[in-house]
């Protein structure tokens, strides 16, 4: 379970405006786990930024991380622990290949050899990766490259994961692919959390969703009660309604 | 996180980073044999040339434009007795060797033979342009054998008036020719020997070095990486280690071929001291250099927004290590302070130069070079983590 409790982050401007850019301003949530959790906006609406913080990258201004029930800000290696992670950034080893990248992350994680040998293969089973898990990561497409980011970021078989925009740039069959792996993980009880700017995407996908614009959360709830909310029917009316524009729909 | 976690990160890291590093064949090779194979090249073709400057200006025979040459003849005579041939100098003699067609030329006064007769000094000019460094042989080589053609004549002068000549040469003064192969090797040794070694212990490792920090966050793999449980301090390390171990490859590497190149060359080569205890010493004194290199690149490329920025740093690194040789040639200092064994980069050379001419340094110059150096070593590292650990180093782009 991940708490997010007022995060607040800011960054010193740049240039003659010195004037400080306001990146999250008031950003709270809960995500359970056995639930996918989607963080939802407009580009350049802090969820980066907030995600961030819930992976201990970032220290927040002020607010809370709490991830089962640890204090992020008091024991942040033992949250890294339990936590998976698919950031913005997302580069593998060119040089290596799909397995040494994830073996990597594993010996990072402190596991032993056999117990990455037992989770690569359950990984890489799951994210139909096996047919080029032991070739060079230099040339492989997006959707490659993605998946390879996602096992290594899950090799530690983590309780709770955390994914920025894990679609982005993949085709159509390998987003409901992924969108299958999310749901198994979320079968198997893990806390889910992933931010999109893509409406049908976290539609189709969360259990709650939590509404993002300008650093602050501007809605949440389950899909039905953020329909309820704005009062209409449509979830993408919903959502434009409560952003108050359409700003980032389309991007 | 337990210190044993925090030993099998650093050694992941480096293992990792040296596997990534060593697939990149073509870095990889030219990172480790550029200086093992550019050292002999340096170092024969050094060699070589002194050489060849020496034999070719000192021993083979020289011609010079003469004005004058028939004002006197017996001078001319003894000229070509010791080698050097007079020939009829053309009208344009001076701007011949503003040009550099001639290094020098001879003009005998056109009252040679009056001043000669009258047992006057008689005037013999040499002309050249002392600023061209080419002429300096030529000019040393001449005057040496006027004067001794004016000593001899002299002494004649006296013994036909009954005079022992020795009493007119109260003091017996001996010039020996600075391009003789024992004095260049001074030169050679001073500035050459250690230069290269310190500027490849140096940035011997830096591709790798800049490669693992500034490379690695502009291709977006390190903002996962610091989202891992291993300490920050852990990653930092192993990557140096890596570079450490890289740069102390290419050392062996080097002091292998130094070993080779002095056994085959002639000549300088040979009083170099090459013994495997030698050796041994010079990589304890480079060691520090190489830890001092790396920490040095990792911070420097920790800061940089890009690898661009990192690699612009290489130029005035890469002169660092040169600037004591040429303080040294500017002001030379005795090796004998202490306070020089604690300077990074002078205390590296005066350490070398001692060692390579077969002297030891005294423990106390041992100590305090150690001492100064790996605590040097040691606070750039310090620096490194420190930025590791900051917020900022994480976000690529």
């Amino acid at each position: 379970m991940i708490v997010a409790e007022r995060l607040r982050k800011t960054f010193p401007g740049r240039g003659k405006d010195k004037t400080p850019v306001i990146a999250v301003d008031d950003v709270g949530f809960t995500a359970h786990d056995g639930q996918i959790t989607g963080l939802l906006g407009p580009n350049g609406a802090g969820k980066t930024t907030t995600l961030r913080m819930l992976y201990t990258l970032m220290t927040p201004e002020s607010g809370r991380v709490l991830v089962d029930g640890i204090d992020a800000a008091v024991d942040p290696n033992a949250v890294r622990r339990s936590l998976g992670v698919l950031p913005d950034a997302r580069g593998v080893y060119k040089r290596l290949t799909a397995r040494e990248n994830i073996d990597y992350f594993g010996e990072l994680h402190g596991m032993s050899s056999a117990a990455i040998v037992e989770r690569t293969a359950r990984l890489a089973k799951a994210l139909q990766m096996e047919d080029f898990l032991d070739r060079a990561t230099e040339g492989f497409s997006q959707g490659q490259r993605t998946k390879t980011a996602i096992a290594r970021a899950l090799i530690h078989d983590p309780r709770n994961v955390i994914l920025d925009e894990p679609t982005n740039g993949l085709d159509v069959m390998t987003t409901r692919g992924l969108r299958g792996f999310l749901k198994e993980l979320r079968e198997e009880g893990r806390c889910v959390i992933f931010s999109s700017h893509i409406m049908q995407e976290v539609a189709a996908l969360c259990d709650r969703i939590v509404i993002v614009a300008q650093g602050r959360v501007v809605a949440q709830g389950t899909p039905d009660e953020l329909r309820e909310q704005a009062h209409e029917s449509n979830l993408e009316d919903a959502f434009v309604k409560l952003i108050g524009s359409e700003e980032g729909l389309h991007a | 996180m337990s210190q044993t976690g925090y030993f099998r990160a650093i050694f992941t890291v480096m293992r990792k980073e040296l596997r990534d590093f060593a697939r990149d064949r073509r870095t990889f090779l030219l990172t480790l044999l550029t200086a093992p194979l550019l050292y002999p090249l340096l170092f024969l073709g050094m060699n070589k040339l002194t050489n060849l400057r020496a034999e070719t200006q000192l021993e083979k025979d020289l011609s010079i434009p003469v004005v004058g040459i028939a004002r006197a003849p017996n001078l001319v005579a003894f000229l070509a007795s010791r080698g050097i041939n007079a020939t009829e100098a053309p009208a344009d003699y001076e701007a011949l060797i503003r040009s550099q067609r001639e290094d020098l030329a001879l003009v005998i006064d056109e009252n040679f033979a009056a001043d000669w007769q009258a047992g006057k000094p008689a005037k013999v000019e040499i002309v050249a342009d002392t600023t061209r460094r080419t002429g300096d042989v030529q000019i040393a080589r001449v005057r040496n054998v006027l004067t001794a053609y004016g000593q001899s004549v002299g002494a004649l002068r006296l013994l036909a008036r009954g005079v022992n000549p020795m009493v007119a040469a109260p003091v017996n003064v001996g010039t020996r020719d600075l391009a003789t192969a024992e004095a260049k090797r001074g030169i050679f040794l001073s500035v050459v020997l250690p230069l290269v070694l310190m500027l490849f212990a140096f940035i011997g490792g830096s591709h790798l070095a800049m490669d693992t920090t500034a490379g690695e966050r502009e291709r977006q793999s390190l903002e996962p990486l610091l989202a891992t449980p291993a300490a920050r301090g852990a990653l930092v390390s192993g990557k140096m280690l890596a570079a450490v171990l890289l740069g102390l490859a290419s050392m062996l590497l080097i002091l292998v071929s130094f070993k080779v190149s002095a056994s085959i060359g002639g000549g300088a080569a040979r009083s170099l001291d090459v013994s495997f205890a030698a050796m041994g010493k010079l990589l304890v004194i480079l060691l520090p250099l190489v830890l001092i290199g790396t920490a040095l690149l990792t911070c420097l490329s920790a800061s940089a927004k890009s690898m661009k920025e990192a690699q612009s740093h290489m130029v005035w690194l890469m002169l660092l290590p040169m600037l004591p040789g040429y303080a040294l040639m500017a002001y030379p200092l005795k090796d004998t302070q202490l306070w020089q064994y604690a300077v990074p980069f002078l205390s590296q050379n005066q350490m070398l130069v001692k060692v390579t001419r077969g002297e030891m340094p005294s423990a106390t110059q041992w100590a305090v070079y150690l001492g100064a150096s790996v605590l040097l070593a040691v606070l750039l590292w310090a620096v490194a983590v420190w930025r590791y650990r900051q917020e900022r180093l994480a976000i690529s782009g």
